[in-house]
C-alpha cells in the first residue's frame, strides 16, 4: 500500500459500559479497497463511522492524509464528509421525490457547483455505473440494484478521497449484490479513491483487496488478497 | 372465534414506541385545533341569534289596545350607536308591564342605563353624551338596564321614561322623519313588549358568522384529514407488512379505523373541553356590537357532541383512505412507487365550473337555494383546481430552482401536491373574502357627510328658526360650525331629502359629539345625527362581513397554522432516515430545513398571497368604479393579519426544527 489516505490509530470507543473499539489500527491507500466484516456488535459499523468523522473516538486519532480530523469541529467535520468522502448505505438514502440525476447531483449542488453543471456532471456516472435511460426515474421506480447504483454515483459524484458503504448490499439479492459491489469497487479504484466497505456477506467482501475481521471492538484476522 | 383486531390494534399502539406516540399526539393535536375552532365558529353564530333576539323589543309592536307609547331612536358617541327607547304611559290604561332587563316600567324623567353606558356617561363631559338624556333627579341616578333587555355587556342602551306628550314621543319625530331612519327609528303604541324584529345592529351577525362557518368548514375539514394522514408512512409499512404476512383487508382497515377514531375522539373532545374552558375568555372578543354573555357562546349538548363526532369521523375516514392502496397493492405502497400525478382536466372541469357560475349568476333570477348550490360549485372547483396549480408551480420552481434547499422544496411540491394544497387551501379560499371585504368601503364611507350634524325641523320656518336656535346652542358649547338650512328636495345632503339644518362642525370626534347633544333639543324631536347614522344601514351588513372575513382568515391562519406545524413534525418523523443519512453524508440541517419551510412559503405565497391581493384588487376596482374609497383601517388589520399569520405558520413549520435535528443528531448510536 502506497502512503495510506486515511488512517485510524488507537482507535476507542465506549458506548456506556460496552466497548466498541478496543485500540484499532487500520489504513487504507488510494486506489485500496478494505471490507471489514465481523458478527453483530462486534464494532464494524462504529469502526466505520469513527473513520468517516460520523463519531468521535473516544481516543485515539484519524488522519485524513495525514491531517487529524478527529478534532475538528462539527461544522468542519461535516464540510469534510460533503466534500472529501462518499457514502453508500443499505438503503433509504436517496431523496423519493428527486429524479436519480438530481439524487447524484444534490452533493455538487451543495457545493456551490450551478444547477446545470452539476446535473452534466451527474450524468456522466450513469454509463459507467449501467444506470443509461434511468436520469429521470425516481427513487420509486427504480429496482433495488438501480437505486444502489444511482447512490454509488452520487458518492463519487464529489470525486471523494473515501468512499464508505455500510452494508451496501445489504438489501440486494446475490446475483445484484454481486453486479453492485463490482461495479462500486472497481469504479471507486478507477476514480483513484479508497474504498472502506462494512458487510457480512464474504462474497462480497472478497471483491475487495482486503478484509479485516473485527470482534469484541478488535481486529481479529486481516486477509490480504492479491489483486488480479 | 373472537375478533383478533382490538387486541392486535391495541398491541400495535403500545408497541409503536415514541415515534409512534409522538404521531398519535400530533394527530390528536390537530383533531383539537379542529374541534376548537368549529365550535368557536358555531358559538358565534348560534350566540349572534340569541343576541339578536334579544333586541327584538326594543322596536316596538303596534297593539290594538295599547297601553304605553314606545318610540326607538338611534343616536351616535364617539361613532358607537347608542339605541335609545323611550317609553310614556299612556293616562287612564292598563299598567303597561317592565320591558326586558328594567323591574318596573319607567317614569316620566327615569333614564335606566347599560353598565357600558354609565361608563362612558362616567367618562365623557355631560355636554358630549348626559345633556341628551333627561337629568336624573337630584340626589337620584341613573337605573341599570339588567343582561335581559341587552344583547351585549358593550352595549349602549337607554330607556327614557317621557310624557306621552313629549316631541320625542310624537309620530313626526320617530318614523319617516328621515330617508335614514330605517331600522333605525320606530314608534308605536304597544302593550308589552313582545316584538320580533332583530336591531339593525345585530340582524345580520348571524348570516355573517354563517359565512365564516363555511368558509372555515374546509379549512378543518383539511386539518383532521392531515391528522388522519399523520404518520401514514409509518403506519403504511407497518401494515403493509401485516398485509404481506397475511393480514385480510377488512382487518387492516378495522385496525387503522380503530387506532385513528380512538385518537381522533380524544383529540376532538380535549378541543371542545377547551372551547368550554375558553369560553369566558371568547366572551370579551368583540363581534358587532361588542362582546358576549358567556352563556350566549354555549352551543348546545347537540352542536358540542355532532362537532366531536364529525371530527373523529373525518380523521378515521381519512386515516382509511390512506389505506386503500395499501389494501388493493401492498408491494405498491411498501415501495412508494407511484408519484401523485395531477391531470390537466382539473384545469378544463375548473374553467368549465367558472364559465357556469359565470353564466348562472347573470341572470338574477336566483334563489337562496341555487345560491349555495353555486357557492359549495365554487369551492368544489377551488379544490379540484388547486392541487394542479400546486404541481406546475412545483414543476416552474424546479426548473428555476438554483440552489438545493428550493429545487428539494419544488420537487416535493410536485411530488405531493394534494398534500401541500391541503395546507394552504384554507388561506386560499378565506384569503379572497378576506381581501375583498375588508378593504370595501362601498356605500359605508359617506364621507361628503364627515363633521356634519343635521337636524330635522317640521316645515320651512321652523328649519330657519332651528338655525338661529343652534348657532346660540353651540357657541354655548364652544364649538364652531357652520350652519346651513337646507331645502326639502337636497337628496345629496345629510338630511336626505328632508327639512332641517345641517351643521358643519369642525373641531374632532369630541365637538361633533358635543354638537349633537347640544342641538338634542331643536327640531321637530327627531334626535339630531351624523354620518354614522346615514351610513349604518350599509355599514351593518359590509361591516359584519368585514369582520367575519378578517376573523376567518385569523382562524384560517391558526388552522392552517396548525396543519403546516403537525405536517411538517409527521415528515419530519416519516422522512427521519432519509435526513439523518443525508446529514450523516454531510448534508447541513439547514438545507433540508429550508427546503420543508419552501415547501410550504411557497404554494402560500403564491396562492393565498395570490387571493388576498386578487380580492384586494378587486375591491380596489369595485369601489373605485362607485366612486368610494378603500378602508384604510381594514387594510391595515388585514395586512397585520397576513403578516402575523405568515409568521406563525413560518414558526409552526420552524417549531420542528428541533426534531429534524433530534432525530438526525446521532445517527451511529449502536456499538455495531
Amino acid at each position: 500500500m502506497t502512503n495510506p489516505v486515511l488512517a485510524g490509530l488507537g482507535l476507542v470507543k465506549k458506548y456506556g459500559s460496552t466497548v466498541a473499539l478496543d485500540g484499532v489500527d487500520v489504513s487504507v491507500g488510494a486506489r485500496d479497497s478494505l471490507a471489514i466484516m465481523g458478527p453483530s456488535g462486534s464494532g464494524k459499523s462504529t469502526l466505520l463511522h469513527s473513520l468517516a468523522g460520523i463519531v468521535r473516538p473516544d481516543s485515539g486519532t484519524v488522519l485524513l492524509r495525514g491531517e487529524a480530523i478527529d478534532k475538528l469541529s462539527e461544522e468542519r467535520l461535516s464540510a469534510l464528509r460533503r466534500k472529501r468522502f462518499g457514502f453508500v448505505f443499505q438503503f433509504g438514502q436517496l431523496l423519493p421525490e428527486l429524479p436519480a440525476e438530481e439524487n447524484v447531483a444534490l452533493p455538487l449542488m451543495l457545493e456551490g457547483v450551478p444547477r446545470r453543471q452539476a446535473v452534466e456532471r451527474a450524468r456522466r456516472w450513469f454509463a459507467p455505473l449501467d444506470l443509461d435511460g434511468l436520469e429521470h426515474r425516481r427513487p420509486g421506480q427504480l429496482s433495488g440494484g438501480q437505486a444502489q447504483r444511482v447512490a454509488i454515483a452520487r458518492a463519487l459524484a464529489v470525486e471523494p478521497d473515501v468512499v464508505f458503504a455500510d452494508e451496501p448490499t445489504g438489501a440486494l439479492d446475490q446475483t445484484t449484490s454481486t453486479e453492485v459491489v463490482r461495479l462500486l469497487t472497481s469504479v471507486t479504484r478507477e476514480q483513484g479513491a479508497a474504498l472502506v466497505m462494512v458487510t457480512h456477506d464474504a462474497d462480497v467482501a472478497a471483491h475487495c483487496d482486503r478484509v479485516l475481521q473485527v470482534r469484541d471492538g478488535r481486529i481479529s484476522n486481516y486477509t490480504q488478497f492479491t489483486v488480479a | 372465534m373472537r375478533s383478533p383486531v382490538l387486541p392486535l390494534t391495541w398491541h400495535l399502539t403500545r408497541a409503536s414506541g415514541r415515534r409512534g406516540v409522538q404521531s398519535h399526539l400530533l394527530a390528536a393535536g390537530a383533531a383539537a385545533v379542529g374541534a376548537f375552532v368549529m365550535l368557536v365558529m358555531i358559538a358565534a353564530t348560534v350566540g349572534a341569534g340569541v343576541r339578536a333576539d334579544r333586541t327584538a323589543w326594543r322596536t316596538p309592536e303596534p297593539a290594538r289596545n295599547g297601553t304605553a307609547v314606545q318610540a326607538l331612536a338611534t343616536t351616535y358617541v364617539r361613532g358607537e350607536p347608542l339605541t335609545v327607547v323611550s317609553l310614556a304611559q299612556l293616562p287612564d290604561r292598563a299598567a303597561t308591564p317592565a320591558p326586558p332587563g328594567l323591574g318596573t316600567f319607567p317614569k316620566k324623567g327615569e333614564v335606566y342605563v347599560s353598565p357600558a353606558l354609565a361608563e362612558l356617561l362616567h367618562k365623557l363631559p355631560a355636554g358630549q353624551l348626559a345633556g341628551r338624556f333627561p337629568k336624573p333627579a337630584p340626589h337620584a341616578s341613573y337605573g341599570t338596564i339588567g343582561e335581559a333587555g341587552l344583547a351585549s355587556p358593550d352595549e349602549l342602551v337607554a330607556v327614557v321614561g317621557r310624557a306621552a306628550s313629549d316631541p320625542a314621543m310624537s309620530e313626526t319625530a320617530a318614523t319617516g322623519a328621515s330617508y335614514f331612519d330605517q331600522d333605525q327609528a320606530a314608534r308605536a303604541v304597544v302593550a308589552g313588549f313582545s316584538g320580533t324584529k332583530q336591531s339593525l345592529f345585530t340582524y345580520g351577525d348571524q348570516a355573517a358568522a354563517l359565512l365564516g362557518v363555511v368558509l372555515l368548514a374546509m379549512p378543518v375539514v383539511v386539518l383532521s384529514s392531515a391528522a388522519g394522514r399523520l404518520g401514514a408512512a409509518r403506519r403504511e409499512q407497518r401494515l403493509a407488512a401485516l398485509r404481506l404476512a397475511g393480514a385480510t383487508p377488512r382487518q387492516i382497515l378495522g385496525m387503522t379505523a380503530l387506532e385513528a377514531a380512538a385518537v381522533g375522539a380524544t383529540g376532538a373532545l380535549t378541543g371542545a373541553l377547551a372551547y368550554v374552558a375558553a369560553l369566558p375568555a371568547l366572551a370579551e372578543v368583540p363581534y358587532g356590537i361588542g362582546g358576549w354573555y358567556p352563556g350566549q357562546l354555549w352551543v348546545g349538548a347537540e352542536w358540542f357532541a355532532g362537532v366531536v363526532l364529525a371530527v373523529t369521523a373525518l380523521i378515521t375516514v381519512s386515516a382509511v383512505s390512506t389505506l386503500r392502496q395499501v389494501v388493493s397493492s401492498p408491494l405498491g405502497v411498501a415501495q412508494q412507487a407511484n408519484p401523485r400525478r395531477t391531470r390537466m382536466i382539473r384545469l378544463v372541469l375548473f374553467l368549465a365550473a367558472l364559465a357556469y357560475i359565470w353564466r348562472s349568476t347573470g341572470g338574477g333570477q336566483l334563489k337562496g337555494r341555487d345560491y349555495v348550490v353555486l357557492l359549495l360549485m365554487f369551492y368544489g372547483a377551488f379544490w379540484l383546481v388547486g392541487p394542479w396549480v400546486v404541481d406546475r408551480l412545483g414543476r416552474i420552481a424546479a426548473r428555476c430552482a438554483r440552489r438545493p434547499a428550493t429545487l428539494l422544496a419544488a420537487r416535493r411540491l410536485s411530488d405531493d401536491p394534494r398534500g401541500a394544497w391541503r395546507t394552504v387551501s384554507g388561506l386560499v379560499l378565506a384569503g379572497f373574502a378576506a381581501g375583498f371585504f375588508s378593504v370595501s368601503m362601498l356605500g359605508t364611507d359617506g364621507s361628503q357627510y364627515r363633521d356634519q350634524v343635521a337636524v330635522i325641523t317640521a316645515n320651512a320656518a321652523d328649519a330657519r328658526h332651528a338655525a338661529a336656535e343652534a348657532r346660540t346652542l353651540l357657541d354655548r358649547a364652544n364649538v364652531n360650525a357652520e350652519i346651513s338650512v337646507v331645502p326639502e328636495d337636497d337628496y345629496d345632503s345629510l338630511l336626505g331629502g328632508s327639512r332641517g339644518i345641517v351643521a358643519q362642525i369642525s373641531g374632532g370626534q369630541a365637538r361633533l359629539d358635543t354638537a349633537v347633544t347640544a342641538l338634542a333639543s331643536v327640531g321637530s324631536g327627531h334626535p339630531p345625527y351624523t354620518q354614522d347614522y346615514a351610513t349604518a344601514g350599509d355599514r351593518s351588513i359590509v361591516d359584519r362581513i368585514a369582520d367575519v372575513s378578517t376573523a376567518t382568515l385569523a382562524l384560517s391562519f391558526v388552522v392552517a397554522t396548525a396543519s403546516a406545524g403537525l405536517t411538517a413534525a409527521a415528515n419530519v418523523l416519516d422522512r427521519r432516515r432519509v435526513y439523518g443519512l443525508l446529514r450523516l453524508a454531510g448534508t447541513p440541517l439547514r438545507v433540508l430545513d429550508r427546503a420543508r419551510v419552501r415547501e410550504t412559503v411557497l404554494p402560500l405565497v403564491v396562492l393565498a398571497g395570490g387571493t388576498v391581493a386578487t380580492g384586494v384588487y378587486g375591491s380596489y376596482k369595485f369601489n373605485h368604479a362607485f366612486g368610494a374609497s378603500l378602508n384604510v383601517s381594514g387594510a391595515l388589520e388585514l395586512a397585520v393579519c397576513v403578516l402575523v399569520g405568515a409568521l406563525a405558520m413560518f414558526a409552526a413549520i420552524s417549531g420542528s426544527r428541533p426534531l429534524l435535528r433530534k432525530v438526525t443528531a446521532d445517527p451511529a448510536q449502536a456499538p455495531d
